[in-house]
């Protein structure tokens, strides 16, 4: 206990500095405290009232998690989550101690944490979560985590240390995680959206069809509508909820429904937990829209094949000749080999007559990609003049795409609002 | 009617780095040149006669992939060898690289029989070489990604593609990268290594057209300058 207090006290202290510094927030007192106290993330969290949701998969972990935060609040419940991105030990670590009295107590009914999918496999066992989230699960940076079927394991091997796991029934790499989990909730979609959603192990192959498993909850509908969309949840008792998601996209729509499901572990009943979604704004980046000089830019974070798949399908339902400006870095952050922008589908882009830019430290690579997909693109790797020449193509009051990698995002977020790099990521 | 039949092989199954990249820009370079290129996908099980195919592309994969695939290319052992032997262009890339080597021997300690068109053996590493790559070859520099655990040893006598001048290369050591025998070419380099190494991939075509048409092929020339912009830009990053 004293050893708590004392990681607690002096990881503070060490935050607090750090701000002090204007270095803006960091993992530094979490990563302080671990050190002291190398079982404080399970000590800070067992007071925990109603226990803790882990959400992890390649992508919508953070979409997933702010839709959870925002249905539990709605419950008029304290609830813990960690920033945008942070989803490491330290990470996790820090906003525990953040949220701590200075005795290491935290006072909250629940806590809502997303999990990085190759360091899920050590947290799972020391947050013990109530309920596991695997939102999905597609190659997403080889240079860093290795393959995918390791990524797999790890995720499959934290899925027995849930109470219940609520898993994706149309990514067959996540539904053959039921094998190891205590209890399984199942979401999935309609088979029209399933279709338009190619998973990684569907990506390239025709591979085996495995019957899907029986759905606890199903998207129904998810019909794009303004800069969001209308989406329709489905119960097997015949219990529908319909409602406008301010995020676009039929993998948000899944987003949603494992939210819901997941929800429902702790009793939020189904018209509830779709009603709050209403309310819940896009994470960082995805499907944000930032209002600057008289226009507007919409962000689709790209990081994988998957995730640019999904972003083309958008851009692909989009006005002919809209702007797009595709960002490409290769820090670590982004993934440093950039050879999956090959693997995602960019000839479907060919035929929507849109203006195309690109930008970052690989803006030519990206340009490559266009050119053998039969497309021009200008290329620019300094960022103000990319996002000058981008901007010059929006007309006052239109609206521009903006799909960059992680870093290359950072980048535009501090011309576009100044500052928020510093708050929104310091993982 | 094509001009230039390619096999795929193991579309599917080896296709995490890119790789389909290769296809693509081979394609496209004949097309921008009025010729017409014919892609047969070749998956694991699928009968194929290589005497049909000009041109042959294997991939990378992951490690699970590459057993499977290890199985049926022994099937086709023969036939992949005869093809090389009479000449047929082949591009082999990481994984398909390795299993056209005499063995891999795994970090466990078991051993996954190659069809030994390289001199080569390949032995399973616990560190992992990773990043961006430049390697001097007779066709200029040629820039990649590599990302292997595998250590590669030639043969004394069997002809490496290039040497490493950036990067880690067959095993690190011996600053030796991929190999080749007749037209038949292997390498660590995916990124995709075709898009960003046009030179090279023009050699490849030259080499398909010239033996199919039984006469010395002189492709137009095309403006690569974005493909060139590409690959400076990559072989500056670590």
């Amino acid at each position: 206990m004293l050893r708590l207090v004392l990681a607690t006290a002096v990881g503070r202290a060490a935050g607090l500095l750090s701000r002090l510094l204007g270095r803006g927030g960091s993992a530094l007192p979490g990563l302080i405290a671990e050190k002291i106290d190398p079982r404080a993330i399970e000590r800070l969290v067992a007071p925990v009232r109603r226990g803790v949701i882990v959400v992890t998969g390649t992508n919508g972990k953070t979409t997933t998690t702010k839709m959870l935060v925002g249905m539990l609040e709605g419950e008029g419940w304290r609830v813990v989550t960690n920033p945008t991105g942070s989803n490491l030990a330290r990470g996790i670590a820090t906003r525990l101690i953040e949220v701590a009295s200075w005795r290491g107590r935290v006072d909250a009914d629940v806590a809502v944490f997303e999990a990085d999918e190759a360091a899920v496999r050590t947290l799972a066992p020391r947050l013990r979560p109530r309920v596991i989230v695997v939102t999905n699960l597609a190659r997403d940076q080889l240079d860093r985590y290795g393959e995918l079927a390791t990524t797999a394991a790890h995720a499959a091997e934290a899925v027995r240390h849930a109470g219940v796991a609520v898993l994706n029934a149309d990514d067959p790499l996540v539904a053959e995680m039921a094998a190891g989990a205590r209890a399984v909730r199942f979401f999935g979609a309609a088979e029209g959206i399933r279709r338009s959603m190619p998973h990684d192990s569907g990506l390239y192959g025709p591979g085996e069809e495995a019957p899907p498993p029986a759905l606890d909850l199903r998207l129904e509908r998810a019909e794009p509508e303004g800069d969001g969309q209308v989406i329709e949840l489905a119960a097997p008792s015949g219990e529908r909820a319909a409602a406008r998601l301010q995020v676009p996209g039929p993998y948000n729509g899944y987003n949603a429904a494992a939210a819901v499901l997941a929800a429902a572990e702790f009793g939020v009943p189904l018209a509830r937990a779709v009603a709050a979604l209403r309310e819940i704004p896009p994470a960082f980046g995805r499907g944000q829209v930032v209002e600057y000089r008289g226009r507007r830019v919409k962000l689709l974070l790209v990081k994988n094949p998957a995730g640019f798949n999904q972003a083309i399908r958008l851009l692909g339902a989009l006005s002919p000749g809209t702007p797009v400006l595709i960002a490409i870095n290769d820090l670590d952050a982004d993934g440093r080999d950039v050879s999956w922008l090959w693997d995602a589908r960019v000839e479907d882009l060919a035929g929507t007559g849109h203006r195309f830019g690109t930008a970052g430290i690989r803006a030519h690579d990206m340009a490559l990609r266009l050119k053998y997909a039969g497309l021009e693109a200008w290329s620019e790797t300094d960022f103000a003049a990319a996002l000058e020449r981008f901007l010059d193509q929006v007309p006052e009051g239109g609206t521009g795409y903006l799909v960059p990698t992680y870093t290359a995002m950072l980048r535009f977020l501090d011309m576009l609002l100044p500052g928020t790099s510093k708050r929104e990521a310091w993982a | 009617m094509s001009d230039l039949v390619i096999a795929h092989l193991y579309p599917y199954e080896m296709n995490i780095y890119g790789d389909t990249g290769n296809v693509i820009a081979l394609r496209r370079r004949l097309e921008w040149r009025g010729l017409g290129a014919w892609v047969d996908p070749v998956p694991v099980g699928a009968p194929y006669d290589f005497t049909g195919a000009d041109l042959v592309f294997g991939g990378g994969g992951q490690d699970r992939s590459q057993l499977q695939v290890a199985e049926d290319l022994q099937a086709r052992a023969a036939a992949i060898r005869e093809a090389v032997s009479a000449g047929t262009v082949f591009l082999t890339i990481c994984g398909t690289y390795q299993l056209f080597g005499r063995r891999f021997l795994t970090r466990e300690g078991s051993e996954i029989p190659g069809i030994g068109v390289f001199a080569m053996e390949t032995v399973g590493g616990r560190k992992r070489m990773i990043g961006n790559i430049v390697v001097s070859t007779q066709w200029g520099d040629l820039v990649g990604f590599e990302n292997h655990s595998g250590r590669t040893l030639l043969d004394p006598g069997q002809a490496a593609l290039g040497r490493v001048k950036k990067g880690y290369g067959n095993d690190e050591t011996r600053r030796e990268e991929g190999a080749v025998t007749a037209n038949c070419f292997g390498t660590y380099l995916h990124g995709s290594l075709l898009p960003k190494n046009p030179a090279f991939a023009d050699e490849l075509l030259r080499r398909a057209l010239s033996r199919r048409r039984g006469q010395g092929v002189v492709l137009e020339p095309l403006d690569d300058r974005l493909e060139h912009l590409a690959a400076r830009a990559a072989a500056r990053r670590p």
